[in-house]
This record gives C-alpha cells, sequence and structure tokens, in this order.
C-alpha cells in the first residue's frame, strides 16, 4: 500500500491510462493532467476518463462542455464536445467498446455522445425521463448499452444507452430485452440519499451496486427478479464503491477509509466485512495528571486519544478505480481523496468466495 | 424490580411495533412521540442498554429518530435521560443510525 500527497487541494477526479503508467487527475479548482505536454487551462473539471484502448481522455467540466483529448505525439490535443446542457457537468464515463461516453450533469439528464463519422464531430442524445436532479454517477454494463446512473433524487436507474449508428442491437440481458434509447430498465425505491456511486460488476452484469447520503449500500440483483438488498451502514456516508470479485465491493467515503462489503448471493444479503485501513497501534503513553486536567479544560474529555486521524487519508475518499485485475479479480485499486493524496491498496485473494484481505 | 424492567422493556417493544410509520397525520404521529417519550424516561439508567441490544438494526434506527424527536421538544429532565439513550444507541448504531435521522424522508 502506498501513499502519495500531490497537493493541499482536494483531487475531485483520476483516471488511469491501460498499461497504469500515466494517471489524470483533477483537483480542484486547477485540472492537472499528469503527463507530458498538455495545456493547463483553468477550470473546475468534475470529471475524467481515460478510454485504455484507444488512448483518449473526455473530461467534462462545470463550463457544460466536454473535450475528448487525443495523444499527437507528445501533446493532447482536445475536440470540443457540445453537450447542450445548462448546468455544470458533473462526471464522464467512455464505454467499454469506447465508441461513446455518457455525461452526467446538474441538467437532470444524461448526455450520451459518440462520433459521427460523416461530419467529423461528436454529437450527443439526451436521456431525461425520469431524472428529477443532478446526475452524480455513472457506470457502464459490459454489454456497451445499458447505464447505471445515480442521481440526487435519491434513485439509482438503469437505462438504455443504445445508438444505432454506432453497435448493432443488444442481446437480451437479465435486465429485459427491449432496450430502445433511453429505456428505463431499473429505478431503485430504497435509499433516501443522494446516490454518489454506482458500479456494475464485469461478469454478467446482472447486479448493481450503488452507496447513497444516507449511510447505505445498497445492491440489485437482476437475477432475483430485481431484489434490492441494503445495508444500513454504521459509517459516514460512502462516496464511491467497486466491485473487486463477483461478490464484494469496496466502498470509501467520509470515513476516509475503504472498508470491504460481500453480497451473499443465496440469501440476498449484504454484510460489512471490515475496514481494509487498520492502523499500526501506537504506543499510548500515559497522561500527566496537568494534561489530564487541560483536556478536560479544553475538550470536556479525558480520554487520551488524540484529534488527528488514524486512517491513511486524512480527509474523505472522494473515488476508487481499480488499476489492476478488473472488477472481476481486483489486485490493486486505487482511492484519491479530498486531502489531495491518492493511494494504491493491494489486495489478497484469500479464496474465490471468502473474505478478502488488505496486503 | 425485575417485574417492573420487564414491564418497561415490553412497553418499549410495543411503541416501538406501534409506530405510525407512514402515517401522515400530524395528530397520530404526536401520540406516538408522547407515548414513546413517556416510556423511554420511565427506563433506569441501567437498564438502557438492554432494550437497545434487543432491538434489531431497523429498531435502533427508528429509536434514533425518536431520541432526536424527544430533544426537540423536551420535557423536564427528559434530555437528560435521552442523553444516555443516545449514547447506548449510538455505540450499536454507529453514526450512520444518526444520518440516517437528518436524510430519513419519513419523520417520526
Amino acid at each position: 500500500m502506498a501513499y502519495h500527497s500531490f497537493l493541499l487541494e482536494p483531487i475531485s477526479c483520476h483516471a488511469w491510462n491501460k498499461d497504469r503508467t500515466r494517471e489524470a487527475t483533477s483537483p480542484i479548482p486547477i485540472p492537472f493532467l499528469w503527463l507530458p505536454g498538455p495545456p493547463p487551462f483553468l477550470l473546475c473539471l468534475p470529471g475524467i476518463d481515460w478510454a485504455p484502448e484507444s488512448n483518449r481522455l473526455v473530461t467534462c467540466g462545470t463550463d457544460r462542455n466536454a473535450y475528448v483529448w487525443t495523444l499527437k505525439g507528445n501533446v493532447w490535443k482536445p475536440t470540443l464536445v457540445i453537450l447542450r446542457i445548462n448546468r455544470a457537468a458533473r462526471c464522464v464515463k467512455w464505454s467499454p467498446k469506447e465508441n461513446k461516453f455518457a455525461v452526467g450533469s446538474g441538467s437532470r439528464l444524461i448526455s450520451i455522445c459518440y462520433f459521427e463519422q460523416e461530419n467529423d464531430w461528436w454529437v450527443c442524445k439526451h436521456i431525461k425521463k425520469p431524472i428529477r436532479s443532478t446526475v452524480l454517477s455513472l457506470d457502464w454494463h459490459p454489454n456497451n448499452v445499458l447505464l447505471a446512473a445515480g442521481s440526487c433524487d435519491f434513485k439509482c436507474r438503469i437505462f438504455s444507452a443504445y445508438i444505432k449508428e454506432v453497435e448493432e442491437r443488444p442481446s437480451p440481458t437479465p435486465w429485459g430485452s427491449k432496450m430502445p434509447f433511453g429505456e428505463l430498465m431499473f429505478e431503485s425505491s430504497s435509499s433516501c440519499g443522494w446516490v454518489h456511486s454506482t458500479c456494475i460488476p464485469v461478469r454478467g452484469g446482472s447486479r448493481v451496486a450503488w452507496v447513497s447520503h444516507d449511510s447505505t449500500l445498497c445492491l440489485a440483483d437482476a437475477g432475483k427478479k430485481m431484489a434490492v438488498a441494503s445495508l444500513c451502514t454504521e459509517t459516514l456516508p460512502l462516496l464511491a464503491v467497486t466491485f473487486i470479485t463477483e461478490h464484494s465491493l469496496v466502498a470509501a467515503g467520509h470515513d476516509c477509509c475503504p472498508m470491504l462489503f460481500t453480497y451473499e448471493e443465496s440469501q440476498g444479503t449484504l454484510s460489512f466485512g471490515g475496514k481494509l485501513d487498520v492502523p499500526k497501534q501506537s504506543s499510548q503513553r500515559g497522561l500527566t495528571a496537568r494534561e489530564r486536567f487541560q483536556n478536560l479544560d479544553k475538550k470536556a474529555s479525558s480520554d487520551t486519544a488524540n484529534a488527528s486521524l488514524d486512517t491513511l487519508h486524512k480527509n474523505s475518499i472522494s473515488q476508487i478505480s481499480v488499476l489492476t485485475g478488473g472488477k472481476d479479480k481486483c489486485s490493486q485499486f486505487c482511492t484519491t481523496g479530498m486531502d489531495g493524496g491518492m493511494s494504491i491498496w493491494d489486495v489478497k485473494v484469500r479464496n474465490p468466495r471468502g473474505p478478502l484481505r488488505r496486503d | 424490580t425485575r417485574r417492573r424492567t420487564g414491564e418497561a422493556l415490553r412497553a418499549f417493544h410495543t411503541a416501538i411495533r406501534g409506530s405510525p410509520g407512514s402515517a401522515r397525520s400530524p395528530a397520530l404521529k404526536e401520540q406516538a412521540q408522547g407515548t414513546m417519550l413517556k416510556v423511554l424516561t420511565s427506563f433506569k439508567s441501567s437498564e438502557i442498554e438492554q432494550a437497545v441490544n434487543s432491538l434489531d438494526r431497523n429498531g435502533v434506527d427508528l429509536l434514533m429518530k425518536y431520541i432526536y424527536k424527544g430533544f426537540e421538544k423536551p420535557t423536564e429532565n427528559s434530555s437528560a435521560i435521552l442523553l444516555q439513550w443516545h449514547e447506548k444507541a449510538l455505540a450499536v448504531g454507529g453514526l450512520g443510525s444518526i444520518i440516517r435521522v437528518l436524510t430519513a424522508r419519513k419523520t417520526v
């Protein structure tokens, strides 16, 4: 496990390239691209995604636009994509085949963008109904058509983002068989908080997990007739979640440390598997009577724990990405947080269906 | 005394189970709040932990909602005993149970 401190500002998002040698991050308010020769521009970038195969970046910003960046020689060249939104863009994700990307925004809609060859530009279509508030998070299904979206209207939904101009009609999935563009395949009803992050696992893709601001983690299983398992956690709200195997998830948020959760398929339940950032026990030094009295006076408490955090990240973790192994058999994942730091975590799989251990 | 504890516990569970839930009527909610407050304040400090441990996760969340409602509308000495209930409920439900009081669409 390694911790790198970049800046003092929070890192709003990050993305890795295919061989994990380069990382693009966006601290607020100045976006950085940690690679050779980018032209920096002074905007707040809430969203970045890196397409590993075609080696293109897509960024979306509070200026209501998105840019697709291609590497020409040593320099990244941007191409403007007009999203036709009137609020800030919040999140962006390339589709698995990298021929489309989706942008969630405060305009209460999702822009699905694809490249139109004849006119040599990126065009977009909107998914609007029935989204009632800002779209905070997106994740694609492996079939390149279905898209999970978490929103501030307390719902996690799965839409079809089928674009007939760039792909074949998709075959039926456990979420449904008719998938015209914009079709609502699934909508959750259990959460009472903004849905900060959603994730669809790679194998099969018949599940979707999401974390919301009411400190819950939920999972819908299309294989069980869309049954939703939810777990009311004892922690502060989680902001990011990802699958690391078919049955295990890692989530992190305002408690500043990643946590493990497991989904028991036969019973349809989620359970907490423990915190993954277990600090070394520091030696407990006894307090003098004078210090104890001072503590009582200043903080109204006489315990010896000091006010600083024991976790690696010193502020909320806002994003988790799988680094190696994919969402199926993750062996490393990366977290970035509001403390301006980035951590890489090693995962050791005990046995395929058993609990995981942090290395 | 054990009988009294048993009765208090039973009253507690009845109040929790009988919570109006999705009922909209303010009168019904107020009645439930009043009952719950009476039950909570009737407990001795030493009995609170056992009562909290007898609840499931949803019960703890519901209890936390009533505790905060009790803070909102205090009666004489109610806050002191409610703080003790809060401490025990927090130990079981964690900060998440307080977050769910703040984010709940349906209040008690």
